[in-house]
């Protein structure tokens, strides 16, 4: 694991309001954000342009500090063991919710980071299992009390984008239920019993977001972008909203043209407005901009 | 290659297709889907092809010694404007090397010809696995014999200043936000018996939209262009509406076919293009 000294060369930026609670994050003393309220939903960005070898994959030692940075800053604790102490029990049954699609999947990296940081809580390796297509038949996730929500965020052929909302949609027996209307009432998901008030934490994985889909697969190398980003926060809407934002930014970038997701993600905004999972008003969102910040499109 | 009359379904294309290339050897069968097992394959992509009435696929992937693979899909569409239909979807260039339009794009080839939507990808690209999807997209394009219709609707579109690489065609609502966000809801009663063509037109350095929608008769044309009016034009009765943008965006029902252009610079550009559609 890199030290502090290694963190503070990448041009790391804090926002003010990360300052503002205490945490010990190396600063730059550039400030990007600036607003704090209780009330808001906070999502922590962290960039770290070391985060990726040559290939395009995530290296591990970068992806764990960044993940200890990022929860450091969502807690307002001074390091990472306490602040996972805020979150998990040493008794829980923790599921982590992956995404193992092919050709962008949530990563080891990150599944192990957040594996370790569980385990050094208290909880039994037994008591943790890391799943996606399984979650149902798994009996660590029939069982569990808490869940952690990682995956990386992509365009998507019917729901506009996929993120962290659409993630929970293995909890269904048959996920073509909910694909009515592009996925509008992705959400309801979330008050279903295995899942509804379990979730701890959620990640949205931003090394390499993909921004446009293109055949039938949905995916091409051409269509994804080296943002070098994780997200965490415990509002999954918040998270979702600010992604988005990013993806579409970084679409009017590559297109040269403002060019809306076809089929647009409404499900984000019912999420908000339907189902109250969480907010997609950014100006209910507190977004602590950590690292990298140059091209975040936030 | 194999030599084999023309496909009449998809399964015959595992025979048209080598048992080896350059190394990659094909699998001892393929794997076929239908639209009720489409979503088992592609993963939260099946909707996009259920939308434009996907008949079956067959999939396979090539594999070569050191477990790399080169996917190959063939789509059957049920008809050409279909096959157009998802093709264009999310083209980006106008390419005529493969079929009756393709696209290629770091290690993945789609091409479109008569009712069959074909995909080969090879992830991580290299220039032999690139030669090795063009061989495979040339055996493919030559069993499929015959040539597929475009969807007429699209022959309506104004030639002058349209952009051909953005020509779309649907018959589901979602699609409706191609290029500019216009709803989230099916605003003008589009479904699978109202073609619809969009396209890109610029002019003088502007950017614009002209969507057309076929419906079965004038009645139901008419009770969508009133929707439209209602709920997006604030009611104008001369069906023009200039957006908070500065742009505007006007409506034209002439017998069964709804008209509307989005984000014209002015009115005049909108009456112009209008003018032109032959209906």
């Amino acid at each position: 694991m890199k030290n502090r000294t290694s963190i503070s060369r990448r041009q790391f930026i804090i926002g003010a309001s990360a300052a503002a609670l205490g945490t010990r994050l190396k600063l730059s003393g550039q400030v990007t954000t600036a607003s704090v309220t209780s009330a808001k939903s906070r999502v922590v960005l962290v960039r770290d342009l070391n985060a990726l070898d040559e290939n395009g994959s995530p290296k591990y030692a970068a992806v764990q500090e960044m993940l200890d940075t990022g929860i450091k800053a969502l807690t307002g604790k001074p390091d990472p063991q306490s602040a996972w102490k805020t979150i998990i029990k040493p008794n829980d049954i923790v599921g982590i919710k992956n995404n193992r699609w092919a050709y962008l999947k949530t990563t080891a990296e990150v599944e192990n980071s957040l594996k370790k940081r569980i385990m050094e809580v208290g909880v039994k390796e037994a008591d943790i299992s890391v799943d996606d297509l399984g979650v149902l038949q798994n009996p660590i996730f029939q069982k569990a009390t808490a869940l952690i929500n990682a995956r990386p965020m992509r365009s998507h052929h019917w729901a506009g984008v996929g993120g962290l909302i659409k993630n929970y949609i293995m909890f269904i027996p048959d996920p073509s239920v909910i694909h009515p209307d592009s996925c509008a009432d992705l959400a309801s998901i979330w008050d279903l019993p295995v899942i509804k008030g379990k979730t701890r934490l959620n990640v949205l994985v931003m090394f390499t977001p993909q921004f446009h889909s293109f055949g039938p697969h949905s995916f091409n190398p051409k269509y994804v972008w080296k943002y070098h980003g994780l997200m965490l926060g415990f509002d999954p809407v918040a998270i979702d909203a600010t992604g988005l934002r990013i993806i579409e930014a970084i679409r009017r970038d590559y297109f040269a043209e403002d060019r809306p997701l076809n089929p647009p993600a409404k499900h984000i905004a019912i999420a908000d407005s339907k189902y109250h999972l969480g907010t997609a008003d950014p100006q209910k969102i507190e977004l602590i901009k950590i690292g990298y910040d140059k091209d975040s499109f936030v | 290659m194999g030599t084999l009359a023309m496909p009449e379904n998809v399964n015959d294309f595992y025979r048209v297709l080598p048992g080896t290339i350059a190394g990659w050897t094909k699998p001892d069968a393929p794997d076929l889907y239908t639209p009720e097992n489409l979503s088992k394959y592609i993963d939260g992509g099946a909707e996009l092809y259920l939308s434009y009435n996907f008949k079956n696929a067959l999939a396979l992937k090539y594999k070569d010694p050191g477990g790399n693979e080169i996917e190959v899909d063939i789509f059957d569409m049920g008809s050409g404007p279909d096959s157009f239909g998802v093709f264009a979807h999310s083209r980006e260039t106008i390419d005529d090397r493969f079929g009756q339009g393709c696209e290629y794009a770091a290690g993945l080839l789609t091409f479109w010809k008569d009712r069959y939507y074909v995909s080969i990808l090879a992830y991580p690209e290299t220039p032999e696995r690139k030669d090795v999807v063009f061989k495979l997209g040339r055996a493919i394009e030559a069993a499929i014999k015959d040539t597929g219709a475009l969807p007429p609707i699209i022959g309506l579109l104004p030639a002058e200043n349209l952009l051909p690489e953005s020509v779309h065609y649907f018959h589901h609502y979602i699609w409706l936000n191609s290029f500019t966000f216009v709803s989230n809801d099916n605003v003008l009663n589009i479904g699978n018996d109202t073609p619809a063509a969009l396209g890109k037109y610029r002019q003088g350095g502007a950017a614009f939209f002209l969507l057309l929608v076929r419906y079965p008769d004038s009645a139901r044309a008419e009770a969508a262009d009133a929707q439209f009016r209602q709920k997006l034009l604030d009611g104008a009765a001369d069906g023009l509406r200039q957006t908070k943008e500065g742009r505007w965006t006007g409506l034209q029902c002439r017998g069964d076919l709804v008209s509307i252009v989005f984000n014209a610079p002015d009115e005049s550009t909108i009456r112009a293009i209008f003018a032109k559609i032959k209906n």
